[in-house]
C-alpha cells in the first residue's frame, strides 16, 4: 500500500470544497419555510449590489439571522472538532484521541450544569451556561495539566490517565448536581450534552471566532511538527524538534479551541475523532494533508448533520450528537470497508 | 580537536549510574565502535552523545562544542542518530521519512528548500533507495528499512552519526552492505562514527578503534586488532575467545566448553 498519490489528493480536496459549498448553501436554504435556493442566493447576490431580492423581509430574517448564523457557527464548530481531534491524534500519537480527551468534555458538562441547576442561585439566566461551561472546560484542562504535567518529561501516558481520573471526578460531580436539580433542569443539562447548534446567533458567532481561528491557525502550522513526531520522541528530538514547547503549543490550542466551542454548542461527539480518520484513509498520513482536509470536511460534515437533525422530524429536533453518529458511523465504516479493497 | 569528547561522563537512570566516568575521544573522520556484553552501557553511552540522555557529570563535546548547551536544531546539525528500535510511521512514504533529516535546517515552519530536497535526492541514491522512493515505509523490508533509516541520519548532513546496533534483525549479507554503505560514508566523506555492535568480528573489521565497555566503564580502548585479541575482551563476556585472521581480516570466535557439555559463557 503506497501513500496516496498527488492525484488523489487533489480529487479529495476538490469533493471537500464542493460538500463544502452544498452543505453551507443547504443550511440557508433547507428548513421548515420554503425559501428557494435561487431566492437565497439572488439575495445574497444583492448585498454584494447584484441584481435585486425577491425575498419577503420574513424570509430575510429567517435566512440571516437565524439560519445564517446557525450555518456558520456550525462551520466553526466542526472545523474546530475535527482539527483538534487530528491535532489531539497527532501529538499523543493515539488513534483514539479525541478533542475531549483531557477532560473538556467533564469540565464543560459540570459548568454547564452548575448553571442550569441554579447552583448558588443567581444563574439562571441563558448566558451563564456557556460562560461556566467555557470556564469549567479550562479548569479540567488545567488541573489535567497540573496532576500529568510530569509526563510531559517523558511521554504523554501520565497526562492521559490524568485526562481520564479529572474527567471521572468532573462527570461524578455533575451527576451529583444533576441528581440534586429539578425534573426541568434535568432535561436541560440532558439536552446541553448532546449538543446542539439550535440557540446560534451572530453574538455567538463572534464570541467563539477569535478562538477559531486562532487555534485553527496554531494546530495547522503544527502539522508538519505533528508528521516528525510520528517518529517518537527521542528520534523527533534527534531530528532537531523541541517536542515538549511543541506538545505544549498544540495542546493549548486545540483544548482552548474545544472549550470555546463545547461552551456555545454543547457536547458534539462522533465529529473530532472520526473525521481526521476518514481523512487520513483517503489522503495518506501527512498531517499537513489530514489537517486543513479536516478543517473543510468536519465544517461541512456538522453543517449536514445538523440541516438533518432540524429537517427530518421538523418542528421538532433531533440531537445533533444522535445525528453525527448516524450520519458518521456508516460512512466511517463504508470508508473503511473500501480501504480493504482499494489500494490508498 | 576531536569529533567527539567525553569527559568523566557519567549518566544515572533510576539511581543507577549505567555510564561511569567515561572519558574517550574520537578523531575526526574515523569510526570507533563500542563493545561490551549485555548490560555493559553501550547504548546509554551513544544515547548520551546523542543528547537523548540527562548526564549525572561530565560532558560531552561535538567538534569542541559542548552538547548540553546546544538547542534541539543545533545538536541535530551536528550529530545524527541511528536507533536500534526506530519507529516506522506506516503510511509514510520512504522520501518523506528521509527529508525529515532536514527538519534541522527548514524547521517545522518553513516547508524544505531547493537545497534540503537536492540533500535528500542525493542521500536516496547513496543509500540505492531511489526506485522505492514513493513506497509506503512499511513494506521495506529489513535490509531496505535500515538503509532508509541511516538515510534519514545521512540527511541530516552532520558530521558525527552515532548508531546504536545499526545491524540488528539484519541476515549476513545486509549487515555487510549496511557496513559496507557506512565505510564509505567515513572513507569519502570524512563522516565520524560512534556504534555499538554485538558481533566482535564486525566491529573488528570495520572499526578504526574499538572500546571495550563493562559494567559502565570503559576496560580498554585502542586500535580494533589490539581490542578483540586482548585477554580483557574474554573476561569481560566471560568465556574463551579465538581470533582467527582470514584474507588479512580478524575472525573473533567464541570456543565452546564442553567439558560440561555446556558453552562455558553459560557455566556461571
Amino acid at each position: 500500500m503506497n501513500p496516496p498519490t498527488t492525484a488523489r489528493v487533489a480529487w479529495v480536496t476538490s469533493f471537500t470544497f464542493v460538500v463544502l459549498a452544498l452543505a453551507a448553501v443547504g443550511g440557508l436554504v433547507v428548513g421548515p419555510t420554503s425559501i428557494g435556493t435561487s431566492r437565497v442566493l439572488g439575495d445574497a447576490l444583492s448585498h454584494l449590489g447584484i441584481g435585486h431580492s425577491t425575498m419577503t423581509h420574513l424570509q430575510s430574517v429567517i435566512v440571516w439571522q437565524l439560519r445564517a448564523p446557525r450555518m456558520v457557527l456550525g462551520l466553526l464548530a466542526g472545523a474546530m472538532l475535527a482539527v483538534a481531534g487530528g491535532t489531539y491524534q497527532g501529538v499523543f500519537r493515539n488513534p483514539l484521541a479525541d478533542p475531549y480527551l483531557l477532560g473538556v468534555a467533564a469540565g464543560a458538562g459540570l459548568g454547564a450544569t452548575i448553571a442550569i441547576v441554579d447552583v448558588g442561585g443567581g444563574l439562571a439566566t441563558p448566558s451563564w451556561t456557556p460562560l461556566l461551561a467555557f470556564v469549567g472546560a479550562l479548569i479540567a484542562v488545567g488541573v489535567t495539566w497540573i496532576i500529568g504535567g510530569r509526563g510531559l518529561r517523558s511521554n504523554t501516558s501520565s497526562l492521559i490517565l490524568a485526562g481520564v481520573a479529572v474527567a471521572s471526578l468532573f462527570t461524578s460531580a455533575q451527576t451529583y448536581l444533576q441528581q440534586q436539580g429539578s425534573v426541568n433542569s434535568l432535561a436541560r443539562v440532558y439536552i446541553w450534552l448532546l449538543g446542539s447548534l439550535a440557540s446560534a446567533s451572530w453574538s455567538s458567532v463572534l464570541l467563539v471566532l477569535p478562538y477559531v481561528v486562532v487555534c485553527t491557525f496554531v494546530c495547522l502550522v503544527a502539522a508538519r511538527a505533528l508528521d516528525v513526531m510520528s517518529v517518537g520522541e527521542e528520534e523527533s528530538r534527534s531530528l532537531g524538534l523541541s517536542v515538549r514547547r511543541v506538545r505544549l503549543v498544540v495542546i493549548v490550542a486545540a483544548s482552548l479551541g474545544t472549550a470555546a466551542i463545547v461552551s456555545a454548542v454543547g457536547l458534539i461527539g462522533f465529529v473530532g475523532i472520526v473525521v481526521p480518520h476518514v481523512m487520513r484513509l483517503l489522503v495518506g498520513t501527512s498531517y499537513r494533508r489530514i489537517l486543513p482536509l479536516s478543517v473543510l470536511a468536519g465544517a461541512a460534515f456538522l453543517v449536514l448533520a445538523d440541516t438533518i437533525a432540524r429537517t427530518v422530524m421538523a418542528p421538532s429536533e433531533l440531537p445533533l450528537g444522535v445525528v453525527t453518529a448516524l450520519v458518521g458511523a456508516p460512512v466511517f465504516v463504508l470508508i473503511l470497508s473500501l480501504r480493504g479493497r482499494v489500494s490508498m | 580537536m576531536s569529533a567527539i569528547s567525553l569527559r568523566d561522563l557519567t549518566v544515572r537512570v533510576g539511581g543507577h549510574d549505567l555510564v561511569r566516568h567515561v572519558s574517550l575521544d574520537v578523531t575526526p573522520g574515523s569510526w570507533c565502535t563500542v563493545i561490551g556484553p549485555n548490560g555493559a552501557g553501550k547504548t546509554t553511552l551513544v544515547e548520551a552523545v546523542a543528547g537523548l540522555r540527562t548526564l549525572a557529570s561530565g560532558q560531552v563535546t561535538l567538534d569542541g562544542a559542548v552538547l548540553s548547551g546546544m538547542s534541539a536544531r543545533e545538536r541535530a546539525r551536528r550529530v545524527s542518530l541511528v536507533p536500534q528500535h526506530p519507529v516506522i510511521p506506516a503510511g509514510m512514504s520512504v522520501h518523506d521519512y528521509v527529508a525529515l533529516g532536514r527538519t534541522a535546517y527548514h524547521g517545522v515552519l518553513r516547508a524544505p528548500s531547493s537545497g534540503d530536497r537536492a540533500v535528500v535526492e542525493s542521500v536516496l541514491e547513496r543509500v540505492e533507495l531511489t526506485s522505492f522512493r514513493h513506497r509506503d515505509v512499511a513494506t521495506l523490508s529489513g535490509g531496505e528499512r535500515q538503509r532508509m533509516v541511516m538515510g534519514r541520519a545521512l540527511a541530516q548532513s552532520t558530521m558525527v552519526m552515532v548508531l546504536d546496533e545499526p545491524t540488528t534483525g539484519l541476515d549476513l549479507r545486509h549487515q555487510m552492505t549496511m557496513l559496507e554503505m557506512l565505510r564509505r560514508e567515513v572513507d569519502d566523506c570524512g563522516l565520524t562514527v560512534l556504534a555499538t555492535l554485538h558481533d566482535l568480528t564486525l566491529a573488528g573489521q570495520f572499526a578504526d578503534r574499538l572500546v571495550l565497555l563493562n559494567q559502565g566503564e570503559v576496560v580498554l580502548e585502542g586500535p580494533a586488532s589490539d581490542v578483540v585479541r586482548s585477554e580483557e575482551l574474554a573476561k569481560c563476556y566471560e568465556m574463551e575467545l579465538r581470533v582467527v585472521e582470514i584474507n588479512g581480516n580478524d575472525v573473533v570466535v567464541p570456543v565452546r566448553d564442553t567439558r560440561d557439555g555446556l558453552a562455558s559463557g553459560s557455566t556461571d
